[in-house]
């Protein structure tokens, strides 16, 4: 707990910078539907405020975690990490009773998954879960000796461990890059690049479809997107890429690629989460107490931003 | 002192314990400060619980909020009394008439007048999860003498998943603990005022 290495980071003019345009940005939102909702009471403000509530929780993480201790970033994300897999295995209805000793299983995989990305083992940081823990779970199910619907369970649990393990655990590593010549803001400008156009893709595919919003992008699995939300908010998101840029590595070109990538993922990682919920029919019948807004649902883009927009960078960066 | 132990134990340690690491969530807490004296009465699936009900009670209040624990099970060593007594301020009762142990009603009844709460399963064991069983008649009866306290309905759910009966290894799943609020009982007959709180319970569901 060294708050003197704080001082590192704060000669970060871009992270500074960024910072500031995050806190203000927010400010900006809670105001605006404060004063919305004082406005126009019956409109429906509630996804947006509870979004609004979350990123603040996920701004002060980030920011506080990066101004004391770079290990407590780790920490945070691990912590997400399982939170996140804790409800994914506790709404799916794929994880059968006799399950539940393997389960702790895959929670162990999230201490060490973090651990090999904060010491930067890359090698090892890409196939721990993709295949170490791929082959494990199924022989930890097989020596349990359960083998009804066994299959599912052994499909199941490893995909919960890729969406909320593997995925945000990129989001750490990008902590672990090393420092590129003439690259000031380091791994925490690209955290802080693809987390803030992460979640602000969502409110630009929100607000575009509130305004255009006509024709149906996927009715079976997201009722209310639509085309025109989807198109406006990528078009946004690529913009505001190019004018972030320096946060980044990148040039023009690059970085209105790699917004135009993260805006893609993002949106794919929502209908994946929706559509599992969907299945398990949260959304239907509320199976759930409701006013319980899930962490599943603020972290469903970042699951596939991340590790997209990772990987673009390493290779682009810092592989060879 | 006593109280200041179990109210940071409780209040701090087992609370956050439950909130992080297991994923209890509580809905409605607020029902717990309406009353100063009140009786809970939940569905029971799991050692837990107790400690998630323990856990979710106002710092003061702790040490003056009895579980009754069956005295076959937490008694059944002195240790294991031990262990009961010190981190719960559990009453412990008898299950069955055979033994000479003194009258569950009566032990109830006397702490109610003292001004203390209960904590009460009327289900008497923890059954299969997502099952309630048939509530037993003690709550009944003691309703019955005591007509003007108070009573919370609680509805748990997930709690079988995360420490079954039989199972030693606790795994940490989404875990709800509904509140009701505080209410007395309209019924008069011990078997009326039984249903009156089962009904009350599975209303949270």
């Amino acid at each position: 707990m060294n708050i003197f290495t704080s001082k590192i980071y704060l000669d970060n003019i871009e992270v500074i910078a960024i910072i500031g345009i995050i806190i203000g940005v927010l400010v900006f939102a809670s105001t605006l539907f404060y004063v919305w909702g004082l406005l126009k009471p019956t409109a429906d403000l509630k996804e947006l405020k509870t979004r609004t509530n979350s990123w603040w929780a996920m701004a002060a993480l980030i920011i506080i975690t990066t101004l004391v201790h770079p290990a407590l970033s780790f920490i945070a994300f691990g912590l997400l990490s399982f939170v996140a897999l804790r409800e994914l295995a506790s709404i799916s209805k794929n994880v059968r009773d006799e399950d539940r000793r393997v389960i702790i299983w895959c929670y162990l995989a999230i201490p060490i998954q973090y651990f090999i990305a904060y010491k930067g083992w890359f090698n090892i940081f890409v196939i721990f879960i993709p295949v170490f823990m791929f082959v494990w779970i199924p022989f930890m199910l097989v020596i349990r000796g359960t083998t009804a619907e066994i299959g599912r369970a052994m499909s199941v649990l490893p995909t919960q461990l890729m969406l909320t393990v593997f995925s945000l655990s990129h989001l750490a590593y990008l902590l672990s890059l090393p420092n590129l010549e003439g690259f000031h803001a380091g791994g925490r400008g690209l955290l802080l690049f693809v987390v803030f156009l992460t979640e602000i893709n969502d409110v630009f595919q929100f607000i575009w479809g509130k305004i255009l919003g006509k024709n149906k992008i996927l009715p079976k699995i997201s009722p209310n997107k639509t085309w025109e939300g989807f198109i406006g908010g990528i078009l946004s998101t690529t913009i505001l890429a190019y004018f972030l840029r320096f946060l980044t590595p990148f040039t023009g070109i690059e970085a209105l690629i790699i917004g135009f990538c993260i805006a893609n993922a993002g949106f794919v990682g929502d209908i994946i989460i929706s559509a599992v919920k969907r299945d398990i029919g949260i959304k239907d019948t509320g199976l759930l107490i409701p006013g319980h807004g899930g962490i599943l649902d603020r972290i469903d883009s970042l699951s596939l931003s991340a590790p997209t927009f990772f990987y673009i960078v390493y290779n682009l960066y810092y592989a060879g | 002192m006593r109280g200041l132990f179990l109210g940071i134990l409780y209040g701090i340690g087992i609370r956050s314990f439950l909130k992080v690491i297991v994923g209890v969530k509580y809905l409605n807490r607020e029902a717990l400060k309406k009353e100063k004296q009140f009786v809970i009465v939940s569905n029971h699936n799991s050692h837990i619980d107790t400690l998630a009900i323990m856990g979710a009670l106002p710092f003061g209040q702790v040490q003056n909020v009895h579980p009754i624990a069956a005295g076959d099970y937490f008694g059944s060593s002195k240790i294991k009394a031990g262990i009961t007594q010190l981190f719960t301020n559990a009453i412990l009762i008898r299950r069955s008439k055979n033994t000479d142990a003194p009258n569950p009603i009566e032990l109830m009844s006397a702490a109610v007048t003292r001004g203390e709460s209960l904590i009460l399963f009327p289900e008497g064991s923890r059954g299969t999860p997502g099952k309630m069983q048939e509530f037993k008649k003690g709550i009944g009866i003691l309703l019955q003498m005591h007509p003007e306290l108070f009573f919370i309905p609680i509805y748990m759910r997930g709690m079988g998943k995360v420490l079954p009966k039989g199972e030693r290894l606790l795994v940490p799943f989404d875990t709800y603990v509904h509140f009701g609020n505080p209410r007395k009982c309209k019924a008069t007959e011990v078997e009326t005022i039984v249903k009156e709180i089962e009904e009350a319970i599975l209303q949270l569901n």
